[in-house]
């Protein structure tokens, strides 16, 4: 595959990841953890930096190995590696934050299967170098971490009283469990993308009318 | 002379959605007045701040979306008094407000307003809350039939179990409402009194609670238990004759309303019988709801001409 | 007694609207005004071509308008008189129509007439001509040529002949009053459709709010071969050619088909009326009996000339009661509108309904809450509010696949929807504008 003419700047790649293509915002990938990890913010912030670790390792091994892995089998070469970086996420959670690593417990292996990493793999460390592949892993990862750290924090206040696990309400209050089930995860993800595609919306209008009255 | 130009027709029937909801209002009034008669102030309480925070919530988002108020429909009303009948009169002044929230900017309003939410906003907004507050929602107090309830007597009634999972209650309670439940669904009478308004105001058909209630008599007949007493416990026929006949998420030819009505009397009894919940009623209708949209779409009426050639 | 009816439909008369009260027990009154204003397109078809000019002196059924292509039907003066214009004017239809205005001179002076006779004697094969030349069309409001419904082209038969006295629509009882009037035209006119077209079977259609109608029509129709007279429920759209042929036969128009599809012809009360006239004496379709009602002082059923002024005639009927809103011809389901008063009756206007200014302020559309009261209404079996939704979403090409072109425009959706929508009034626009497009790839 021939190298991208006009190449990104790597502070765009970085940029690009958490904000115009923040993958759980704006490309609604890898909802499943989104949704089923997020019970409190310390769980989304954990989930989020092991997919981070994992998005870097994977995108740099991938884009090294680009030129080398079959057009054919690139999907299972992916998943391969992948599967590597994900085993080693999940050896160093068990020996070091095992609470950590109990509350997220499945969802540390289903990483591989993250919607995000894999398309990071095929979308861009497939087509692009090893350094602006690991720049795009961090952006993404960060994007990605942002967005579970926020849909953590918001569930875990109305759900739990606290954030962090400080507690925020005082001892009056009686927390809205239905934040921190299934079905809260759910609202609380559509009411996010709702608002954060109001602001995308009004920004998109205002440089548009702006750019109309420059030209 | 300037006259008005328009497509016919000229006339409109005199119901109109406003009317409607009217109607569906006076149906409820029985039960409000005797759940106010069985649970005292506590109860009115409840329904009136429940009502009220529905038809704010309802302004509020009118208001702030610049909108034309619907508040006159009286849409908002019927949901706020729905979601208080279904609240058990010890719950805490603040419920009802949350589940307004819930019910009115959430399910209806966030979905595309009246007509377009795919859940009954009441019963969602109840199942919000049970899902939330299980004590709260779960805390049934006996009758105390005196207007004025102190809050010992709430403590120490407190806990009561409903004849779902006690059953000592005489047909005769079950049927007047001498029980503990929530606020709208212990006096059968009323209810009943409320189903033959709406029936004889055409707001709804047959269909749907007759096809509910027998099915839940039958099917309770045939695990083993006592249809009477499985049909007037609970929040059957409340759930049966106000909550799933709701226009906006029942199907609407009597076919579809009957599979539909079917449909919410078997998974009451699977909910009662198999289920962690005592009370299925809420859960059974709000999982037809969804299934509404396919059941209109293959319970159509047979086009005019369409097939049938006469050769 | 066996009830006829189809499925769905509405009752606006049991609801409110019982329109027809004020004039269902007032005899027929002629009325002849000084001018009429005979437009040359009452029919379905080309318009006829104008052959008077100005200062011509005509008799009465002369020939003013000469029938222009296959569904073309000629055009008699409605009075004796001599023509002040031939001129384009407003007409009860969207635009300007040529029209012919002849002052009356109120000596009633008839050309040569010349019938046939008895109905049961005629000479079957000069029925169909003697209709074709008395410029009848369908008088129920649809307008359409009579001779050509009753010639049935080769490859089809018919085996019925169905007359619709079913008057389901509010405010009109124009039919009613010439069913107990004048019975025997009805049953005469129906005998000669039937002997033209060589038919055994024909049922006189009434609905079961005119008993007393069912009871002349049925003594006029004693002994008559093969006449029968079926009640129907009370009930909207019972009139409806489709609704009526399957009420009756239990058969069904083939979508987009035409009635002689289910081997059935349906002519009007006030058509069959018009046929006996032109069978047995000769006379051209000249006058015609119309319900003016609403908010007029003296509601009434007049005997109207063709091209009588909607001014005249509510004038002849006391004037406004309040100020107008709308006016409209036809009853308040179907009723076209008209833009003003000084319009002219045509061969199929059955009545004039007036409202005043608060009937006439349209209602506040809200939004649809599903409550299918107008699936369960459709006549057709349509499902309105998602055609309407289709419509609105500018979806045309699926709204044809859901049977939108099946839809006969009754406005029965559109009376009982409790959000007030406008259902009927898009689906005619959306049927006008897939006709056009389909006309504009020929």
């Amino acid at each position: 595959m021939p190298k991208d003419e006009n190449k990104p700047s790597l502070r765009g790649v970085f940029l690009n990841g958490i904000l115009n293509e923040n993958p759980t915002f704006r490309l609604v990938l890898g909802t499943c953890p989104t949704i089923a990890v997020t019970t409190s913010a310390i769980n989304g912030l954990g989930m989020g930096l092991a997919a981070t670790f994992v998005l870097i390792g994977s995108n740099m091994v991938i884009s090294a190995l680009r030129k080398v892995i079959p057009d054919k089998v690139r999907i299972p070469c992916f998943v391969l590696v992948i599967c590597t970086f994900v085993t080693i996420v999940q050896m160093l959670l068990h020996a070091f934050v095992p609470t950590l690593y109990a509350s997220l417990g499945l969802f540390i292996p289903l990483i591989v299967v993250n919607c995000i990493i894999l398309a990071r793999a095929e979308a861009f460390a497939s087509k692009n170098g090893v350094v602006a592949s690991a720049v795009d892993g961090l952006g993404m990862g960060l994007g990605f971490t942002l967005a579970m750290v926020l849909m953590g924090c918001v569930r875990e206040l109305f759900g739990n009283g606290t954030v962090f696990g400080l507690t925020v309400f005082g001892g009056a209050f009686e927390p809205m469990l239905l934040f921190v089930l299934a079905p809260g995860g759910f609202i609380v993800f559509g009411l996010l993308l709702g608002i954060i595609n109001a602001i995308s919306d009004k920004i998109a209008a205002r440089k548009a009318a702006e750019g109309g009255t420059k030209a | 002379m300037r006259l008005s130009l328009s497509s016919g027709p000229h006339i409109r029937a005199k119901s109109d959605t406003r009317l409607t909801m009217l109607d569906v209002l006076i149906a409820l009034l029985p039960t409000t007045a005797a759940g106010i008669y069985f649970f005292g102030t506590r109860a009115a309480l409840l329904l009136a701040v429940s009502v009220a925070s529905c038809v704010l919530f309802e302004a509020l988002w009118c208001a702030l979306g610049h909108r034309k108020s619907t508040v006159g429909d009286l849409s908002a009303a019927v949901t706020g008094l729905l979601l208080g009948l279904n609240l058990p009169s010890s719950a805490p002044w603040w419920l009802p407000v949350i589940g307004a929230a819930f019910a009115i900017l959430v399910i209806k309003q966030l979905f595309g307003g009246l007509g377009a939410n795919f859940l009954n906003p009441a019963l969602a907004a109840r199942a919000a809350l049970l899902s939330s507050w299980p004590a709260h929602m779960t805390t049934f107090l006996l009758p105390q039939r005196t207007l004025f309830v102190n809050t010992a007597a709430v403590a120490d009634a407190a806990t009561a179990a409903t004849p779902l999972t006690a059953k000592s209650s005489s047909y005769l309670d079950l049927f007047l409402g001498n029980i503990p439940g929530c606020i709208g669904e212990v006096c059968k009478a009323a209810l009943i009194l409320g189903l033959l308004y709406l029936l004889v105001r055409k707001v709804i058909g047959w269909q749907i609670p007759v096809v509910m209630v027998a099915t839940v008599a039958l099917l309770s007949w045939a695990l083993g238990e006592d249809p009477l007493q499985a049909v007037l416990s609970g929040g059957l026929l409340l759930g049966a004759i106000f909550m799933a006949t709701d226009y906006v998420t029942s199907p609407m030819l009597a076919v579809g309303e009957c599979i539909y009505a079917f449909g919410c009397g078997v998974i009451l009894v699977l909910i009662r019988k198999f289920g962690n919940y005592p009370e299925g009623c809420s859960y059974a209708i709000l999982i037809m709801n969804i299934i509404t949209p396919l059941i209109d779409k293959y319970c159509k009426r047979k086009v005019y001409g369409e097939v049938k050639k006469n050769a | 007694m066996k009830k006829y009816t189809f499925k769905g439909g509405i009752h606006p008369l049991h609801d409110r609207h019982e329109g027809k009260t004020p004039t269902a027990d007032k005899p027929v009154r002629k009325f002849v005004s000084d001018t009429v204003c005979i437009p040359m397109d009452m029919h379905l078809g080309a318009p006829s071509k104008p052959c008077v000019k100005k200062g011509d002196h005509v008799l009465m059924g002369q020939l003013i308008g000469e029938p222009v292509g296959g569904l073309g039907v000629p055009v008699h003066a409605s009075v004796s008189g001599t023509v002040l214009e031939v001129a384009r004017r407003q007409n009860t239809g969207a635009g300007l129509s040529e029209c012919v205005t002849i002052q009356n001179d109120f000596k009633d002076e008839w050309v040569e007439l010349k019938g046939l006779g008895n109905v049961e004697t005629a000479p079957a094969d000069q029925i169909i001509p003697a209709i074709a030349a008395a410029g009848i069309c369908g008088m129920g409001g649809a307008c359409f040529p009579t001779a050509a419904k009753l010639r049935i082209p080769e490859g089809q038969s018919i085996d019925t002949i169905l007359v619709n006295g079913a008057e389901c629509e509010t405010f009109l009882t124009a039919d009613h009053r010439l069913m107990l009037e004048t019975p025997m035209r009805v049953v005469d006119g129906l005998r000669a459709a039937m002997r033209a077209t060589g038919v055994k079977r024909g049922v006189i259609c009434i609905e079961e709010n005119k008993m007393d109608a069912v009871a002349t029509i049925k003594k006029a129709a004693g002994g008559r071969e093969g006449v029968s007279v079926a009640v129907m429920k009370t009930k909207y759209p019972e009139g409806g050619e489709k609704q009526l042929i399957k009420a009756i036969t239990g058969r069904e128009v083939p979508s987009g088909g035409l009635p002689m599809h289910a081997h059935v012809v349906v002519l009007n009360a006030a058509t069959c009326a018009a046929i006996a006239d032109a069978v047995i004496d000769g006379k051209p379709l000249v006058e015609r009996i119309t319900t003016v009602t609403g908010c007029v002082r003296e509601p009434a059923n007049l005997s109207l000339r063709i091209g009588t002024i909607f001014m005249d005639a509510i004038g002849e009927c006391g004037g406004y009661s309040e100020p107008a809103g709308k006016i409209f011809t036809g009853g308040s389901m179907c009723g076209i509108c008209v833009p003003d008063d000084t319009v002219p009756v045509s061969k199929g206007n059955n009545g004039i309904v007036v409202l005043n200014e608060k009937e006439a302020t349209p209602p506040e559309t809200t939004a649809c809450i599903r409550c299918g009261r107008c699936v369960r209404a459709c006549p057709m079996g349509l499902n309105p509010y998602r055609l309407l939704n289709l419509c609105e979403a500018g979806d045309k090409a699926q709204a044809e696949k859901e049977h939108l072109l099946d839809c006969i425009f009754c406005g029965s959706c559109s009376y009982v929807c409790p959000a007030r929508r406008w259902m009927t009034a898009a689906f005619k626009n959306a049927k006008d504008e897939i006709m056009a497009a389909r006309r504009a790839k020929k």
